[in-house]
């Protein structure tokens, strides 16, 4: 520890003396346990994921290693990103949060005029290589939402400085994923953007006002927009999946057996009986329902328990790291991390109404890996920075 | 600048944002997980039974197994029915995956299993995992589908294995056999009476399925073998049933029968049955399809009509599918004197020699406005006993009854089974309708039943009660299945006799052989003797007497003429029943038209189970005569040895070696024929004309033939008494034939002698 915080403060001394190149690059340890939880979940991952899609490729693929062989490859390049990302400093990283602004804008605009896939305008295609344009909306908030809190730090209390902006840049973000449409990344941004300004300094009436224009706006959606049936179905196959049993709540009830059939110990790796078509893309939304099953309640608890374990060590890092914009970077991708596994496992669990959020290391997808393996490497890139 | 620097070389961020951060965490990394964790813990713990076995409801798959249906044997192992293999085609379409290839499968199958392609495209497109394409394919067929399966690599087609009854002889002892639907249960006859024990019991596999309803790979199965039915091998023998066939077949048409004929040969001992027949037999390979060409005539005719062809048709195979001798009643008439005769005997109330006197009418009550007739309109004279019963007089048996009195002959009634079933192992036996104790009070009802009219009874049962007077007295329990057996042979239970009563003694049994011998030799079923062979039986000819037309007027004229006897008289082996139902000839009683059916039954029946003929000096005297082989030697010494053997010789043509003859060595001629024997090729080309024959006395066919150069066999009745003329010949009238040939000439008596 002692030479932990010896290291980085020498590299901290090294930079500010040599300047240039050399202090965009980062040395030191960075911090293990963040490391071997991290790999461990990805480890974990993807052997949970592979068997969950075993027989969904086998059926629509022709073949059974189709998930996991893509899959792999992202693994790979992301693992090497992470590594790399973990030697870049949060001092070059900064420098892009305007550019990174008008990716998102640029590529949440663009989906919007491409075709829609499945009735939705979610996936950027270019060539066989897809992703979506929320993915670095998320980033895109995070980073500048962290430049804007640390530049403005002082006067985070004030509308001008503490508010408004963030407001700005939300709400148009807000309005391009909602247009989409995409109300599971909505949420997520909103709760990451808000969380950040909270952690920051925003003002809590601010938030009041917002809480009060959102559940303004909530209820012109439900009573004028006509989408009050669609809202109140949802909410019905929540309290009661078994109501449309092969319809809507075809995905939760058969979520929930395969949960049920894992009892305490779990059927064993590759053993899930419900994979075969019953849970709908195991590889995807639902695979922790596939894991619950093979692993049973032990297995699904002890992951839950590593995520935990990840987002603890976050909150440490970003708690300790040595600027402010380190600081609420890490936040912001934390919490993002945390708000995704809390909320997936909440809804193969039916704890909420069914959307469409991912768990991470787990659901097969070749963007949102790279990105969370990106901004996995940006935490142990601050760890390091940090002082023990 | 300075201030952005600031920030990034800042001691970083406050205490209050610290805290901010700490509920966050407690927030994510203890709230949440714990919430997620009940909720895990409630879903594997608390509702983990519901959905586990709602998930195992989705995820399994039992399929059953039908078992092999045993197979039906005749008593020398011959299949009856069995099953052979056949395959259903299942189509799948939820796994046909575009329009392109569910016209494929609709084409392919439409031509392959030649179905309809429409209904094929229809399937395919329903929202289902199970639609039967077709049932009961044949190999053949079962073959082409799947290389059709394979050529297009399919997965929404696929075969299940099944089978199929068949019935190697057709319409053949289908009135016993019965026949199975398409679920291959038994609908009729044994296969439905024997239902439980044919069918097997059935297997299941199960399997774990995919949510597309597809086998899972890897994935949970057991199984549960199916079991085979049980064999049965049964007491009818393929040659008996045969030659009862072929002969009620004959009777049918020669005596035009509306109503079908039926007939029984059983065991008089253990009362198994060898052969049991009806006319108008279906097919069970195809139980649906009307099959008698007379029928299909009729139903032909009506083809514009569909209704009344439908209606029709339906009538017919429910008739023919209904088992006369044990499903229908009817009166027995005279034939119902032998038990009448034989309880009296064991009451001891009449002796063979009594003396009784006909008018031709007897009164049972005297205040009868008239009396009830014989059928010998001028009276029978005074009589024995034993010529009442050859003669078949009905007021001698009306006194009979009387002398038995009512109470003995309801407690014989029953004692004989005639107010019981049978027991037989056959489904739909019928009830009898019979006097009750108190009706029977009223002599008309004694006097009338003492003849055998006024109630009903099956066939089944009269020839159980003759077997019971032939077998020493006792009545015993028909049954058609022998025993049941597993496939390597191994007996899973046998049938054995059962003796249901001793109903009269021996020595009443035996006296009653010999009465019943009297009545084929002397009496009025005459037609039914063989020489050699010592038949006993009783011709019966009943009035049908609830008949009414459309009009409902009674119907009067219809008949049923039937024999029941049995062979040989002093050690009864087999008895046999003929009913013709409604005839329709110029003469229709039993004698005439019954005997006959029963007499060739019994002459191809009793040599085929080896019951050794014992010739009087008498029937010695008029036995045929085997031509001997002469062929090949010179004419003098040919000449000498034909007329060794009692023969005439004629010969033709003016050779010195005998080239061939007529008949050919070994045939059996009658005394006094003529061996032809040509001498030359070309006298072998002078052919005969074959002249009619019918109505001819013996002597008279003799000397025709003779004259005409053709030998003679003569068949039927016992030609010695005189009186029997020829009813039917072997060769037809105005053929061509060579000298010599022998023409087989039936005869028998035209008798009314049986009421």
């Amino acid at each position: 520890m002692d030479s932990a915080s010896a290291n980085s403060a020498r590299s901290k001394m090294e930079g500010k003396r040599n300047g240039g190149i050399r202090s965009l690059f980062t040395v030191g340890t960075f911090d293990w346990t963040f490391f071997i939880v991290t790999i461990a979940l990805l480890a974990i991952g993807i052997v949970m994921m592979f068997s969950a899609s075993y027989a969904y490729a086998g059926y629509y693929n022709g073949n059974r290693l189709f998930y996991v062989k893509q899959q792999a490859k992202w693994l790979i390049l992301g693992i090497a990103l992470m590594i790399f990302m973990s030697f870049v400093s949060t001092k070059f990283i900064r420098v892009f949060w305007i550019p990174g602004l008008l990716l998102s804008y640029a590529c949440l605009a663009l989906v919007l005029v491409l075709p829609a896939v499945r009735g939705v305008h979610r996936w950027i295609y270019i060539g066989s290589f897809n992703f979506q344009p929320t993915e670095i909306a998320k980033l895109a908030i995070i980073l500048s939402f962290a430049h804007l809190i640390a530049y403005n730090y002082e006067k985070m209390g004030t509308f001008k400085y503490g508010f408004a902006p963030f407001a700005v840049i939300l709400a148009t973000t807000v309005v391009l994923v909602i247009r989409e449409p995409h109300v599971s990344a909505t949420i997520i941004i909103c709760l990451i953007g808000g969380i950040m300004m909270l952690v920051g300094g925003t003002k809590l009436r601010w938030f009041f006002l917002v809480g009060a224009l959102g559940v303004g706006v909530l209820i012109w959606l439900i009573f004028f927009s006509g989408k009050m049936d669609y809202a109140m179905k949802r909410i019905e196959i929540w309290q009661n999946p078994f109501l449309d049993l092969r319809g809507d709540g075809w995905q939760t009830v058969q979520s929930l057996y395969a949960i049920a059939s894992g009892g305490l110990m779990g059927s064993g790796i590759g053993n899930s009986m419900q994979k075969y078509m019953y849970v709908s893309e195991p590889q995807n939304d639902f695979v922790f329902a596939i894991v619950c099953e093979e692993l049973g309640f032990v297995g699904a608890v002890i992951i839950i328990i590593l995520f935990a374990i990840l987002i603890w060590r976050g909150f440490v890092i970003a708690m300790r790291a040595k600027d402010r914009f380190s600081s609420m970077l890490v936040l912001g991708i934390i919490v993002q991390l945390g708000i995704q596994v809390m909320l997936n496992i909440a809804v193969v669990t039916n704890t909420i109404p069914n959307t469409g959020i991912s768990l991470p290391f787990f659901s097969y997808g070749g963007s949102s890996m790279i990105m969370l393996l990106m901004q996995m490497g940006i935490v142990l890139s601050v760890s390091k920075n940090g002082y023990r | 600048m300075k201030e952005n620097n600031n920030s990034f070389t800042g001691r970083g961020i406050s205490k209050k944002s610290i805290n901010k951060m700490l509920i966050i965490m407690l927030a994510l990394v203890i709230v949440a997980p714990v919430i997620l964790i009940i909720s895990l813990a409630n879903i594997q713990f608390v509702k983990n039974a519901d959905y586990q076995q709602r998930a195992i409801t989705q995820q399994l798959r039992e399929t059953v197994v039908t078992p092999n249906r045993g197979t039906i044997y005749d008593t020398n192992m011959k299949p009856l029915a069995s099953s052979a293999s056949v395959w259903t085609i299942v189509l799948n379409p939820k796994a046909v995956k575009d329009e392109e290839q569910r016209n494929l499968v609709s084409d392919g199958m439409a031509e392959i299993l030649d179905i309809d392609r429409d209904t094929v495209y229809e399937k395919a497109g329903k929202n289902r995992y199970y639609e039967v394409l077709k049932k009961k394919v044949d190999h053949d067929t079962y073959e082409a589908v799947t290389q059709f399966i394979t050529e297009n690599k399919l997965s929404c087609l696929y075969s299940i294995d099944d089978s199929k009854r068949y019935y190697p002889y057709g319409a053949f002892a289908s009135s016993i056999l019965g026949f199975t639907g398409t679920d291959n249960n038994g609908l009729s006859g044994l296969e439905s009476y024997y239902e439980s024990q044919l069918a097997g019991t059935p297997g299941w596999i199960l399997q774990a399925k995919d949510a597309t309803g597809r086998e899972m790979e890897f994935g949970y199965e057991t199984s549960y073998e199916a079991k085979k039915g049980a064999n049965l091998v049964l007491t009818i023998d393929e040659v008996i049933q045969h030659y009862l066939e072929k002969h009620i077949d004959l009777a049918a048409t020669e005596n035009n029968v509306t109503n079908r004929v039926t007939g029984i040969v059983m065991d008089v001992d253990t009362c198994a049955i060898l052969g049991m027949a009806t006319t108008g037999e279906f097919d069970p390979n195809s139980p649906f399809e009307v099959v008698d060409p007379g029928l299909v005539r009729k139903l032909s005719e009506l083809e514009e009509d569909e209704e009344k062809y439908k209606k029709t048709k339906l009538q017919y195979l429910q008739t023919s599918w209904q088992n006369k001798a044990v499903s229908d009643t009817y009166e027995p008439g005279s034939v119902f004197k032998s038990f009448t005769a034989a309880m009296a005997l064991e009451e001891k109330v009449v002796k063979q020699d009594d003396m009784f006197t006909c008018t031709g009418s007897y009164k049972p009550i005297a205040s009868m406005k008239s009396g009830i007739s014989c059928h010998r309109h001028a009276g029978h004279g005074t009589i024995s006993f034993r010529t009442g019963l050859q003669q078949s007089c009905n007021p001698c048996f009306m006194k009979v009854g009387e002398r038995i009195g009512a109470d003995l002959f309801y407690k014989y009634f029953g004692a004989f089974g005639f107010r019981e079933h049978t027991g037989i192992d056959l489904p739909g036996e019928a009830n009898s309708v019979y006097h009750s104790l108190e009706t029977l009070q009223n002599p008309i009802s004694l006097a009338t039943d003492s003849f055998g009219q006024t109630f009903r009874v099956t066939p089944i049962q009269i020839i159980t009660a003759m077997s019971c007077i032939a077998n020493g007295g006792k009545l015993c329990t028909p049954h058609v299945v022998d025993k049941m057996v597993d496939d390597d042979g191994n007996i899973i239970s046998s049938s054995d006799t059962t003796v249901r009563r001793q109903v009269i003694s021996q020595a009443t049994s035996e006296e009653m052989r010999e009465l019943l011998k009297s009545v084929v030799d002397v009496g009025g079923a005459k037609n039914a003797y063989i020489p050699g062979y010592r038949v006993a039986g009783k011709t019966g000819t009943s009035e049908k007497r609830d008949i009414y037309d459309e009009n409902g007027n009674q119907i009067t004229d219809l008949r049923i003429a039937s024999f029941c006897g049995f062979a040989p008289a002093d050690d009864p082996k087999v008895a046999v029943l003929i009913v013709l139902d409604e005839p329709h000839a110029s003469n229709i009683s039993g004698g005439t038209i019954a005997s006959p059916v029963a007499k060739a039954v019994l002459e191809d029946v009793l040599p085929y189970l080896g019951v050794e003929p014992i010739f009087t000096e008498k029937e010695l005297k008029d036995l045929d005569i085997s031509t001997p082989n002469v062929t090949g030697e010179s004419v003098d010494e040919a000449q000498t040895r034909v007329k060794g053997r009692g023969l005439k010789v004629k010969i033709m043509g003016n050779g010195t070696k005998v080239l061939s003859q007529v008949p050919m060595s070994g045939e059996a001629i009658s005394k006094e024929g003529t061996v032809v024997l040509f001498t030359d090729i070309i006298s072998g080309q002078e052919l005969v004309t074959v002249p009619n024959l019918i109505g001819m006395t013996v002597s008279e066919v003799n000397s025709v033939l003779i004259n005409a150069g053709l030998n003679v066999k003569f068949t039927g009745s016992d030609l010695s008494s005189g009186g029997a003329t020829c009813y039917r010949q072997s060769i037809p009238v105005g053929d061509q034939v060579s000298p010599g040939t022998i023409i087989t000439a039936d005869f028998r008596y035209s008798t009314s002698d049986d009421a």
